[in-house]
């Protein structure tokens, strides 16, 4: 399905509702009425274009958000990637980290296998913390001051060295490592989760929640790296080489 | 997880790739990895170069090329071809095929189709989980005590090469990538003991 301004908004979660926390960080909640998208991004000063391709590009794998498309200021982009970060790190993970709690309170068995897996979940968290940070600290700043400096450019004949000094393409580094040990708890969790006795009904529901939890930060973790590579990465370069022109 | 039964499809049209695509997605251990034009240039060398398991053709994409391509396609004894056929399709077209996915055939014959062409026995012994080898162990305990490919090579006096072809399977097996997944894995399952762990 290509998701379009005249749809209206109910429809398409309906559709799919993994949209949920992605129409969130727009300021949608729930409760956002039968408006069309269009009319909820009048209403709540959205950009609509923005928010059509970020809903696309996660609905549908194959989506390639057009040049058109991409004519959104490189702010608002990282705006949203902030409250991507935010909701990762406030509220997906503290919500792991509380399943895992829980499955140890409840567990009767052995808790040697819980204190590992928990253990490695931990140290994915710092690793996938400091590599938010550094997005965080240095990426965004970058961009927000080269799209700063070229609204001036045209009123200053100054040019900023240090921002010729970095480019976007050495933060196409690869994520690939948090990917996959976020793989590798799964499989843990799914393999070699430690035996229960079978009456032990909360412990197998919170493992359940847990692995669905996992599955959810996963996906929207993909998607959140596919709109920095298919979104942020082109916007910027474009602006690079723009900045550049004005030597 | 590693690709299992290399896939390529040959087919112009965009609605029968799809379909292909929904088959293929539906049998674990198939993966498809490229689809090609019909009336690509160097289409016979560009397949070749990729050491596919499998090539599904559609003989309406290679119009005049059909005999060419599929004569020497079918030189390649690794390779299996199976083909997409239609009702009418003429008999010395269509006996060029061992396998078939025919157009009026329903969902379940398609699938089984595909099935026979991927061999069992091929799809079950690549798919083989479980225990690792006693070669396997011994490699898993030094990775996960922290050393390199290259390190357990010397230590083990193997190949490069033969070692990373045992973590691949060891990841196969386990369906665990990175190193500190596979060192949880080890302690939970006594392979290792913490106090060995660096």
């Amino acid at each position: 399905m290509l998701i379009v301004g005249e749809m209206k908004l109910a429809e398409v979660i309906h559709h799919d509702y993994n949209l949920v926390p992605v129409v969130n960080r727009f300021n949608i909640p729930l409760g956002f009425g039968d408006g069309t998208i269009k009319q909820i991004c009048a209403e709540r000063n959205v950009n609509l274009e923005f928010l059509l391709s970020i809903l696309n590009t996660f609905h549908d794998p194959q989506y390639f958000p057009k040049d058109h498309l991409k004519s959104f200021p490189a702010s608002i982009i990282v705006n949203y990637l902030h409250k991507a970060h935010t909701y990762y790190l406030d509220e997906k993970i503290p919500q792991i980290k509380q399943m895992i709690k829980q499955l140890f309170e409840l567990s009767e068995g052995n808790k040697k296998t819980l204190n590992l897996i928990s253990n490695f979940f931990n140290n994915y968290c710092k690793e996938f913390e400091s590599h938010v940070d550094r997005e965080e600290a240095e990426v965004y700043p970058y961009v927000l001051a080269l799209e700063e400096a070229l609204k001036n450019s045209s009123k200053e004949k100054h040019i900023n060295e240090e921002l010729l000094k970095y480019s976007i393409g050495t933060y196409e580094e690869d994520h690939e490592d948090v990917e996959e040990k976020l793989f590798d708890m799964k499989s843990l969790i799914i393999k070699y989760l430690p035996l229960e006795s079978a009456d032990n009904k909360l412990f197998e529901e919170v493992s359940y929640s847990l692995l669905r939890e996992l599955f959810v930060l996963e996906k929207d973790l993909n998607e959140h790296s596919r709109i920095e590579d298919l979104i942020l990465v082109p916007k910027v370069e474009g602006m690079e080489k723009q900045y550049k022109s004005k030597l | 997880m590693e690709s299992v039964v290399s896939i390529y499809i040959v087919e112009n049209n965009f609605l029968l790739r799809s379909g292909i695509e929904g088959l293929i997605q539906e049998i674990p251990g198939l993966i498809l990895k490229e689809v090609f034009e019909g009336n690509e240039k160097n289409l016979y060398e560009k397949l070749i170069d990729k050491k596919p398991d499998i090539i599904i053709v559609d003989p309406n994409s290679l119009g005049d090329n059909f005999i060419s391509i599929i004569s020497k396609l079918q030189d390649e004894a690794d390779i299996k071809i199976i083909g997409l056929t239609r009702e009418d399709c003429p008999e010395n077209i269509c006996s060029r095929f061992k396998y078939q996915l025919p157009y009026e055939a329903n969902k379940h014959i398609l699938l089984e189709n595909l099935r026979d062409a991927c061999g069992s026995d091929a799809l079950l012994k690549k798919n083989k989980q479980g225990s690792l080898s006693k070669r396997e162990l011994v490699i898993l305990k030094e990775v996960v005590k922290g050393l390199t490919n290259q390190e357990v090579a010397d230590k083990l006096f193997l190949s490069i090469h033969t070692v990373m072809t045992h973590r691949k399977n060891i990841t196969k097996k386990l369906g665990i990538k990175t190193v500190s997944g596979l060192m949880v894995y080890a302690l939970m399952n006594n392979i290792i003991d913490i106090n060995e762990v660096g």
